[in-house]
């Protein structure tokens, strides 16, 4: 191999594309909101316990908030204003929010793609038996009602979980990233899978074996660095897609009822869409930009790394 | 191709008696008590311990999850007799239980609800192929520009809202605040009772479903396209003189639907084992808002047939887009 | 009488309550513009014994039409079997428009009072001197099928709900069970025939265990109605059961819809309160309630012709306006209580410091109601209205958030940063949101807290000695609402020891023994002597700390005339409601 790797090629690419660069730059920031949620709270003064609904509300009336959004101006005490009927902060709920939607996002990501990897990697490498079990499973995978599954565990958790609300806590997190985990692994095992059948009859491969090289260092040596374009797509598209799913699975009922989350807010908040839209808003905001920009950048990515569509 | 069928038969089958003993196991083994919230709802709380005796050997719960899985699975082949209280029940092949909250056959049930079903799903699928093709190729056809972009974004947005809200607020605005014709009235009447107004009240959720869910084919027939309008025969065809339109439907659009075909027959059984959201902002009587209500009583019967239901078409769907993608691209050779 | 999840509202828990209740002065519709002024009910029902059919018509009805009843987060009734209903959404349906049973309640048009007619039987019962007898006489009407309605089969409906295994939750394991004098351990039509009722042509009498003068008021339930001696086996006949009012079960699909349709079988003659306006009824359960109140805001074609059950707190000012008249504030006999643990929490001062730091406004308006309009502070274990109350106060005055008090007692019983265990159902955000503003408010007292989330029927939870998760709260709640208007449904239930909705585990023989005592006095003392026992329980033990008497808001679109509350039933006065052509 001559010159410059086909990633450093890519990534060369890629920062001369003004719009991948704006997205890369929103999904820094936000990851930086969700790193440093509890002091950006602390730097506005705002904290998740709940209000004063009787003192802060116009419950009488409508039950809009008194001072602030949407009836009144900005008020500097409550930057993005109050929560009606609970009189919380609408910052603090979205800035822990945006840390529980990164967090849970992210940490499906890197399980589904881990396991993507691997059992494609075995799967298309070693071929036969294995091949053909590790195929079956995702076929399995595919066609279980994770939906209908997932609906089912949430009460078991707090059943199993009441009496230790920390565990109780982190239990609803592990099982939601287990869920959406469960739900997109299947996606890259198959395309590495795909992809490794291709490149296992390549020269490179082919001279590595006969050279008695071991098939772990084989795969990770000398495959998984031209697989890396593929997955980093891959991962650059499920992200997204976790972000979405986790605000849609919050209307069925599954999900975070411990701490914040998006899903949630915007769930409470569908009901002012009128009356006080700025608290639907906020949320859906932010997982809308959240989500566009990294599905550009996903694009951008696979442009940059796939020289054909760009001709 | 024939051996190859039937091979996948076979797994499928596999797979769905898998999925099926999964959903079954959950029920077993996840909860302490499972026959508890049963119990409580049908005594009004009164569950005391030999009530709860009393519904875990009605509901089967006390005989363990092998024989019991046995005589399920017995039942949907050969029926079998049921207790409700004191009444006997013969359950007729295929049985699938009974409901434990609505008491009723679950099979009967679940026919009743499979034209909902298919009716919503399969009209949502048709949109999204309506609006994904023509939408990716009018983009692929304009890529780079800004027309492209702006279409391709433009739905991107849309998908990156949360499908309930954009739904719920679908229904809000066209049923409530604007009022619109036709599109102000949904609901599922059944085809073969009045088919304008099944076609009436369905056009609202197959918009939503098709809107919401076309993105991601204007991106794969969008790609699909770029790469093969770029392709060598497309540019000798385009030499010959052959008028653009033609090149670009008759020629790059057949190569390019290989992919959007794969996609699609798995969306479609997706659809079809259960559109949720759908059913439940919409209200219409289908599998998902059926299997959505079982799970929150926690009523197994319903939830194994949703299960089973799903996993089958799911299966069949898979196997269906397996046999087109070979007739479509003479290079895969099913084995 | 139940009432399900959402409706109940505080601490999120499944509302198991009772219903029918005492006479309301002014039906509760208090009208447009005054949200926190209710017209409270002054006096008991008014007893019509000799109304006969048919119906006053009411002013400016019309007949055809189909109305839709939009019923927001309550999944209905999981059958239609009368031996089971026992729940204020299914009742006040079915009650008043497919099952008739022996007496009925009847809104007097003119004062808006809720009185008791008779309905299958000729008048309101004949009592012996000392209310252990009772006979009615079955009036000669038709089932839907036009099978004749016979005294044979009202005794064969009453025997029925002694079924403790196939009616567990019935009204008929409570009131017939204990009061029927069928013999020791009678369980229903399998033992034979129940000796204490016999029928004699159109005529059955009742043989009681003791002196029942309610027996009139037990006698609107649909328990105590004809069920056909053939085919009607539970669970099938629950599906669909024999309609004798004016409409029939056309569908009903379980937590989803109930389509009615005229009864052509039915004789308004024979019926001095029941209408037959409209064509056809769709009751939707487990409606939205976002999409239910937008409905009615919208005044299109469907929502003109809409019934709403229940009203969302979040846009109730803006259907306040739109609605008009169509707008009810309902009172009802149906109370919330927080009930310390008796057993736990032995110092008087203490319960009364939790009193004090009940956080009412904020809990109230966090759990998605509205002070002051759909809850009303409350004071005394009976709900205005019903006959024989005192107006009292358990702590000198009406208690408020006051946590300087609070720490006050706190301290006096030595018990500073006492800790209170409770449980909250984190899947429903209001519940939740309103556990935390009661927590806030505890610890801002002096009071350590710990919420336990908990997703399963609370009402079951405390019923279950052995559950770890009981062992440790020493703060439940109830929810209750009376049968009728008479604190008989209302403080045994509450107070006596080993009762399952005494959730405090209160039991004090003093109490115990008056409860018995009065169920003898002469009848014109007992109400009195219910109000004095309420006090004595207040004051002396205050073992359960009444936080609000509840209210409900319905809502009808422009094309629904004759619509009202029923006071009796703290629901929707179907009777009378039409679709203006």
């Amino acid at each position: 191999m001559s010159g410059k790797s086909p990633l450093a090629i890519a990534a060369g690419r890629l920062r001369r594309d003004k719009v991948a660069m704006v997205c890369l730059s929103i999904v820094i920031i936000f990851a930086l909101i969700a790193i440093f949620a509890s002091q950006i709270a602390s730097l506005f003064n705002v904290t998740t316990q709940p209000g004063n609904p009787s003192q802060q509300l116009d419950f009488i009336n409508d039950g809009m908030p008194l001072k602030g959004p949407p009836r009144n101006g900005f008020d500097p005490e409550h930057p993005f204003g109050i929560a009606p009927k609970t009189a919380k902060d609408n910052l603090a709920s979205w800035l822990y929010g945006a840390r529980t939607s990164m967090l849970i996002a992210t940490s499906a990501t890197v399980v589904a793609s881990l396991v993507g990897i691997v059992l494609g990697l075995v799967s298309g490498f070693v071929g036969g038996a294995v091949d053909k079990v590790i195929s079956f499973v995702i076929d399995l995978f595919l066609t279980l009602p994770f939906l209908l599954m997932a609906l089912v565990i949430a009460p078991i958790l707090n059943e199993r979980f009441a009496l230790t609300p920390d565990r109780y806590q982190t239990m609803q997190v592990v099982s939601l990233i287990g869920i959406l985990a469960a739900f997109g692994w299947m996606g890259v095992a198959r395309l590495v899978r795909g992809e490794v059948l291709s490149l296992r009859e390549r020269e490179f491969i082919l001279s590595a074996r006969v050279i008695g090289m071991p098939t772990t260092r084989i795969m990770v040596k000398e495959l998984l660095p031209n697989l890396v374009a593929p997955i980093v797509v891959a991962i650059s598209l499920m992200l997204p897609a976790f972000i979405a799913a986790e605000a849609g699975l919050a209307f069925l009922g599954v999900g975070i009822t411990q701490g914040e989350s998006w899903g949630q807010t915007i769930l409470l908040a569908s009901a002012y869409f009128e009356l006080y839209p700025l608290y639907l808003w906020e949320p859906l905001l932010g997982i809308v930009v959240l989500v566009l920009a990294l599905n550009l950048l996903g694009d951008a990515i696979r442009d940059a790394v796939d020289p054909k569509t760009r001709r | 191709m024939f051996a190859y069928i039937i091979k996948r038969l076979i797994s499928g089958v596999i797979v769905v008696i898998l999925v099926s003993m999964a959903v079954f196991a959950l029920f077993w083994f996840g909860p302490e008590d499972p026959a508890r919230p049963i119990c409580n709802q049908q005594t009004g709380n009164r569950c005391t311990p030999d009530r709860l005796e009393n519904f875990e050997e009605q509901m089967g719960y006390n005989n363990g999850f092998v024989s019991e899985y046995a005589a399920y699975a017995k039942g949907i082949f050969a029926g079998r007799q049921m207790e409700i209280g004191s009444t006997q029940i013969d359950c007729d092949a295929p049985c699938l239980g009974y409901s434990h909250r609505t008491f009723n056959l679950v099979w009967e049930e679940l026919i009743d609800r499979v034209p909902a079903t298919i009716s919503v799903a399969a009209g949502g699928a048709v949109l999204y192929l309506l609006l994904g093709v023509p939408i990716g190729v009018a983009a692929a056809r304009r890529r780079g520009t800004l027309g492209d972009k702006l279409l391709v974004s433009s739905f991107l947005v849309i998908s990156s809202v949360p499908y309930y809200l954009f739904a719920l607020l679908a229904w809000l605005y066209f049923t409530l605040i604007w009022q619109v014709p036709i599109l102000g009235d949904s609901g599922y009447t059944p085809l073969t009772d009045n088919p304008a107004k099944w076609f009436g009240g369905l056009l609202l959720p197959w918009l939503c479903l098709g809107i919401f869910g076309c993105t991601q084919y204007t991106r794969y027939t969008r790609g699909a396209m770029v790469e093969t309008l770029s392709e060598d025969y497309i540019r000798t065809a385009k030499a010959k003189g052959l008028k653009p339109s033609t090149v670009v439907y008759r020629h790059g659009l057949r190569s390019a639907l290989v992919p959007v075909v794969t996609v699609f027959g798995i969306d479609l059984g997706v659809l079809l084992a259960g559109t949720i959201f759908t059913e439940r902002i919409f209200e219409i009587q289908g599998i998902g808002r059926w299997g959505l209500q079982a799970v929150q009583s926690f009523d197994l019967p319903v939830v194994s047939a949703t299960a089973l239901f799903g996993a089958i078409i799911i299966v069949i769907s898979n196997l269906i887009v397996d046999v087109i993608y070979s007739v479509l691209d003479p290079r895969v050779r099913l084995s | 009488m139940k009432r399900t999840k959402s409706l109940a509202v505080v601490a999120g828990f499944a509302m198991v309550t009772l219903a029918a209740c005492g006479g309301d002065g002014g039906g509760g519709n208090a009208g447009g513009n005054s949200p926190s002024e209710f017209i409270n009910p002054e006096s008991d029902f008014g007893k019509v014994a000799d109304a006969e059919g048919p119906a006053p018509e009411v002013e400016g009805a019309t007949t055809g039409g189909t109305i839709t009843v939009a019923i927001p987060g309550d999944p209905g009734p999981e059958d239609l079997d009368p031996a089971n209903g026992w729940s204020v959404l299914g009742n006040s349906i079915q009650q008043a428009l497919t099952h008739r049973s022996l007496v009925q309640f009847r809104r007097d048009q003119e004062t808006g009072a809720m009185e008791l007619v008779p309905d299958l039987a000729t008048d309101l019962g004949r009592p012996n001197e000392d209310f252990t007898e009772w006979t009615f006489t079955i009036k000669d009407v038709n089932w839907e099928n036009g099978n004749p309605i016979t005294a044979e089969e009202v005794k064969y409906g009453v025997e029925r709900t002694f079924d403790s295994e196939t009616f567990t939750s019935g009204p008929g394991q409570v009131y017939s069970v204990s009061n029927f004098d069928c013999g020791e351990g009678y369980t229903g039509p399998q033992d034979g025939d129940c000796p204490g009722i016999t029928v004699d042509g159109q005529d059955i009498t009742f043989a009681m265990q003791g002196p029942f003068p309610d027996m009139d008021f037990w006698s609107t339930f649909m328990a105590i109605g004809p069920i056909p001696l053939e085919n009607s086996e539970f669970p099938a006949y629950g599906r669909m059961p024999l309609s004798s009012g004016p409409y029939k079960i056309k569908e009903f699909r379980v937590n989803e819809s109930l389509t009615l349709e005229k009864n052509p079988e039915w004789d308004a003659a024979s019926d001095p309160a029941r209408h037959q306006y409209a064509d056809e009824w769709v009751f939707k359960f487990d409606q939205d309630q976002e999409k239910t109140d937008q409905l009615l805001l919208s005044d299109s074609a469907d929502a003109q012709t809409t019934v709403s059950n229940g009203l969302g707190a979040t846009n109730v000012a803006a259907l306040r306006d739109a609605l008009g008249d169509n707008f009810i504030q309902q009172t009802g006999q149906c109370v919330s209580y927080r009930t310390p643990d008796y057993t736990k929490i032995d110092d008087i001062n203490i319960r009364k410091a939790i009193a004090w730091a009940y956080d009412f406004e904020n809990i109230t308006l966090a759990g998605g109601n509205i002070p002051g309009v759909t809850r009303i502070p409350a004071s005394t274990i009976m709900p205005p209205g019903m006959s024989g109350r005192k107006e009292y106060f358990p702590d000198t005055e009406q208690f408020v958030y006051d946590p300087e008090k609070s720490k006050a007692l706190l301290a006096e019983a030595g018990a500073e940063g006492y800790k209170l265990t409770f449980v909250y159902d984190d899947s429903d955000a209001e519940a939740k949101a309103a556990a935390e503003q009661e927590k806030k408010g505890y610890e801002n007292a002096g009071f350590t807290v710990e919420m336990i989330p908990y997703q399963e029927d609370a009402y079951a939870l405390w019923d279950d000695a052995e559950s770890p998760i009981n062992a440790k709260l020493n703060l439940r709640s109830v929810n209750w609402c009376s049968d009728w208007p008479s604190a008989s449904t209302m403080i045994p239930p509450l107070v006596e020891s080993g009762q399952p909705y005494n959730t405090s585990y209160f039991s004090e023989t003093e109490v115990d023994d008056r409860i018995k005592e009065i169920a003898t006095l002469p009848l014109e003392d007992q109400a009195a002597a219910w109000g004095d026992l309420d006090e004595l329980i207040g004051t002396k033990y205050f073992p359960m700390i009444p936080t609000a008497y509840r209210n409900d808001l319905f809502g009808a679109g422009s094309k629904i005339g004759g619509f009202t509350g029923d006071a009796a039933m703290s629901a929707i006065y179907y009777k009378d409601l039409f679709v203006i052509q």
